[in-house]
């Protein structure tokens, strides 16, 4: 092991805390080289390489690489892998700045530890432009790493990944590796370290032609004083940064050897099925079991307050056995909710609210006065319903609690979450419970709540030996946490030459980003948008591109009318609102190229154009549909992107499509609603899913607008696709879409 | 974003985190049986202390490749395989009601623990022409712990 002390940002500013996270090194069993970006002071090598060294009780930190004794460069990354593809892109960030062998790189997911969380992510999560004066360092970055680790930030969504792990933690300990195994080797070599070139996990000197594989310096490189700042490549010497290099998770997942949540095998491991109260907040009041009792591998049945579990040695037999249960529900408040009260409940606040009431977002200039003035008002109101997450695997949670201790097994966002979620539920200590993540199938947000993990947590406790609690997906349906329903109203004014002078909007309830609603790139003088909060029963969750995935589709439905109301064409309009903005004007453009925006389309046809950033990305998109049938047909779908730089395009493009079939879903057929308090649908025949024959051939064009501000790819894809499909409805049939999805309305 | 802005989200995080209620137990916990069987269970010795239950016990989990196609109790429907319970000692083919192959019925074979040790391990080479195409075990210790498991479950 290396010297410990180290992690000082330069000499002279030891042990201060920086923008750049820690560099630790250390050699490892089996003569081992990491090299990690560290989130606290103090080399936490010691502690960790045990976890590392031997693959085991796997944990996490912000990023950490190791070189084996078979110069093999493993990079350790600190999310999980949803189908998104963030394994593969921020090893390639890594192993990029390393020069490592892409053909030898591996993958190590990183344990669930709590003092490993990210402070960069909890960085941009909470302030993502906070400027701190260098002086107030220290207490801003040790702030925020202990907010990080409070609010369990190991967590992978907001499109976070490679923005923030990947370009701050991810490169730099790439680069640092790097540089060191090179000092080692000018050292050893007795040549200048300038004159040593590396390539493919090889470091070479030309002069003297001397070659050696970076595993033969990996001891002497961590005896090597550590870079301050290592030096990051410019993007003309990337080698694997904007390559679209093949999925390191594809062939596991073509050959079946993946392991999922659902996939956990713990010997001795018994199943529950579950089925919690439909109305959220009721409890069971009484329960009749006689029958279950005599079914075939009925272990246990329990009444666990808010919900009953059948455990047997099956999952089938639990399920059926479930099926038998009579229960009796107590009374809440929610039983006489249903969707129409709801929505009335929003017109109600919103009503209360008028022209001044609610909580104020954003606010510039004189909207009342401008809204007066205006040559030609414009006013709309529109609605979303619910949507569930409709993951592929439903949600399920392995756990055993026995002697004082407890093993969870799951596929979780945010795994120190789901430990701490664990220990609560078993009674036990942070330290006491082991948290084994896997592969998600599908997570969307939904896996980032907790709710699975304590129930299964809940019923291995009162058992006694390990229980895999598998959910139906009628429950998964119907006990999900839900994106908000949610009303918008607007008004706008447009002056005699049809420009936007006043934009104003009221909307229910705001989740997260806080700055969904706001239309900062847009010009317009006077604007003030402001939300009410409506209390219900159900329970909210984050969805595809939270709070966007409502807003997209207020604001640009919106903008349409205005550009309707102002005689002017949809792409022209935003074309005006986005002058001066020229990376916005770029996307705005590109997309209209794309989709031949001039160019005539048959009768009954139509093209609408929507433009949302969000999560640190610009698109675009324009939708053409058909609407000749009884069923509006989206033929095609251009998206023109904005990320900054795109690290992986392969991954990129994916994301992009990907958010098309889940946003299309939402758009043609997406509804949750409620009656006496409960969810109406349970299963795919009434929550349906896009169907192949109805996706849109999907293009996307990339533009690279900001190689050092990465913007997300898993969520940005997704807000515009709702208002462009219905723009387009617009601009082929002159009706409006106010209110998705659109199997509520008819076009016979 | 402000600061000011971004500390409401925070605030509730953090009140969320700190507010956990205790997590009940079961209001009502009906145990139907132990998870185990009959042999396993009655058996005063455990499997730590005694090395044939421990076989025994091995067996149970390894039989988790057969369980696909094979029942393993008494008077079980028949899956894609037979039930094998109380198999030890009978001829090949003496499960009522399952259509075994041709090969299989004529084998003349009474099943011993060397005999089913000699099938599981190859199938087709010990049976030509037998309908079981999966589930053959490589390893002489998983089978061993098998058959021993199937043993137990066997009437003598």
């Amino acid at each position: 092991m290396s010297d410990a002390e180290t992690m000082a940002d330069s000499p002279k500013k030891k042990g201060k805390w920086t923008r750049r996270a820690f560099i630790g090194a250390g050699v490892v069993a089996g003569g081992a080289l990491v090299v990690g970006v560290a989130v606290r002071p103090g080399n936490p090598i010691d502690r960790l390489s045990p976890m590392l060294a031997n693959g085991q009780d796997e944990q996490l930190l912000n990023a950490w690489v190791k070189v084996g004794a078979d110069n093999v460069v493993t990079a350790v990354i600190p999310h999980v892998e949803m189908g998104q593809g963030v394994y593969t892109a921020l090893a390639q960030m890594l192993a990029d700045e390393m020069d490592a062998d892409w053909a030898t790189v591996r993958i190590l997911e990183a344990p669930a530890d709590k003092k490993y969380v990210s402070d960069s992510i909890g960085r941009d999560f909470l302030f993502p432009d906070l400027e701190v004066p260098e002086i107030f360092e220290p207490t801003v970055a040790g702030g925020i790493l202990e907010l990080a680790q409070a609010m369990g930030l190991q967590f992978t969504g907001g499109s976070f990944s490679v923005r923030a792990t990947g370009q701050r933690a991810m490169r730099t300990a790439g680069a640092a590796a790097r540089e060191m195994l090179i000092a080692a080797a000018a050292s050893e070599w007795n040549v200048p370290a300038t004159e040593i070139t590396t390539e493919n996990s090889m470091l070479s000197h030309a002069k003297s032609g001397k070659s050696e594989p970076f595993a033969k310096f990996a001891t002497a490189a961590a005896e090597q004083s550590l870079p301050a700042k290592p030096k990051l490549k410019s993007p003309e010497n990337y080698k694997l940064m904007g390559k679209p290099l093949a999925r390191h998770d594809i062939p596991e997942k073509v050959d079946g050897s993946a392991v999922f949540g659902i996939d956990a095998n713990v010997p001795g491991m018994k199943y529950a099925a579950v089925k919690a109260a439909p109305v959220v907040g009721a409890t069971v009041a009484s329960m009749d079991a006689s029958a279950a009792k005599a079914m075939p591998g009925v272990l246990q049945i329990l009444n666990m307050g808010d919900f009953v579990a059948v455990v047997a040695d099956g999952y089938w037999q639990a399920q059926q056995a479930l099926n038998t249960i009579d229960t009796q529900y107590s009374k809440t408040e929610g039983d006489d909710l249903n969707l129409d009260g709801l929505f009335a409940r929003y017109d109600s606040y919103l009503n209360d609210a008028g022209d001044d009431g609610g909580d104020i977002e954003t606010e510039e200039g004189d909207v009342a006065d401008a809204f007066v003035r205006a040559t030609t008002k414009v006013e709309a109101e529109y609605k979303v319903p619910f949507l569930a997450h409709a993951t592929m695997e439903p949600m399920n949670c392995t756990a055993w609690v026995r002697d004082g201790k407890c093993d969870v097994w799951s596929g979780h966002q945010a795994p120190v979450n789901a430990r701490q979620a664990a220990a609560d539920a078993a009674g036990l200590d942070f330290e006491d419970v082991t948290y084994h993540n896997a592969y998600l199938g599908g997570g969307f947000g939904r896996r980032s709540e907790k709710d699975n993990i304590e129930m299964a947590v809940r019923i291995a406790k009162a058992t006694g030996y390990p229980v895999k609690m598998i959910w139906s997906r009628e429950e998964d349906t119907m006990q999900d946490h839900y994106r908000p329903s949610a009303t918008s109203r607007f008004q706008g004014g447009l002056d005699a030459d049809g420009k936007a002078v006043s934009w104003s909007n009221i909307h229910t309830h705001l989740f997260d980003p806080q700055e969904a609603p706001t239309v900062p790139y847009y010009n317009i003088a006077n604007h003030k948008i402001r939300k009410v909060d409506v209390p219900t029963h159900l329970r909210f969750g984050p969805w595809r591109s939270v709070d966007h995935s409502q807003h997209g589709f207020f604001i640009e439905s919106f903008v349409d009318e205005m550009a309707h109301a102002a005689g002017k064409d949809g792409y022209a309009f935003r074309r005006e609102l986005l002058a001066g903005s020229d990376r916005h004007l770029k996307i705005l453009d590109l997309a209209a190229k794309m989709s031949g925006w001039d160019q005539p389309l048959p009768e009954k046809h139509g093209r609408g154009i929507a433009f949302v950033p969000s999560f640190g990305s610009i698109i675009a998109q324009v939708a053409e549909v058909d609407m000749s049938g009884a069923k509006p047909k989206v033929k095609k779908i251009y998206v023109a992107a904005d990320a900054g730089f795109v690290v992986n395009p392969d991954g990129f493009i994916a994301q992009m499509e990907s958010a098309i079939v889940y946003g299309l879903t939402a758009t043609l057929y997406g509804e949750i609603s409620i009656k006496n308090g409960a969810v109406q649908q349970s299963n795919f025949h009434d929550y349906q899913m896009l169907r192949i024959n109805e996706m849109p051939e999907v293009e996307v064009q990339i533009i690279n607008g900001d190689h050092k501000r990465l913007g997300g790819g898993g969520e940005p894809g997704l807000p515009p696709l709702a208002p462009a499909v219905t723009n387009a409805i617009f601009a082929a049939t002159g009706t409006r879409i106010r209110e998705l999805p659109l199997s509520k309305h008819s076009f016979a | 974003m402000t600061i000011a802005r971004a500390l409401p989200l925070l605030s509730l995080i953090l009140l969320a985190a700190c507010s956990a209620d205790p997590v009940p137990g079961p209001t009502e916990q009906i145990i139907v049986r132990e998870p185990g069987d009959a042999a396993v269970e009655t058996a005063v010795a455990t499997p730590e202390a005694d090395p044939e239950l421990a076989l025994i016990a091995a067996g149970k989990a390894a039989f988790a490749n057969c369980s696909a196609c094979h029942a393993i109790v008494a008077d079980a429907a028949n899956g894609v395989g037979p039930t094998l319970y109380g198999m030890i000692g009978k001829p090949a083919g003496a499960v009522d009601g399952f259509a075994y192959s041709d090969a299989l019925n004529a084998s003349g074979i009474i099943w011993t623990a060397a005999e089913l040790d000699a099938f599981i391990a190859n199938p087709a080479a010990k049976i030509p022409g037998t309908t079981m195409v999966a589930g053959a075990l490589a390893e002489p210790e998983q089978r061993r712990a098998v058959i021993a498991y199937i043993e137990s479950l066997s009437a003598s």
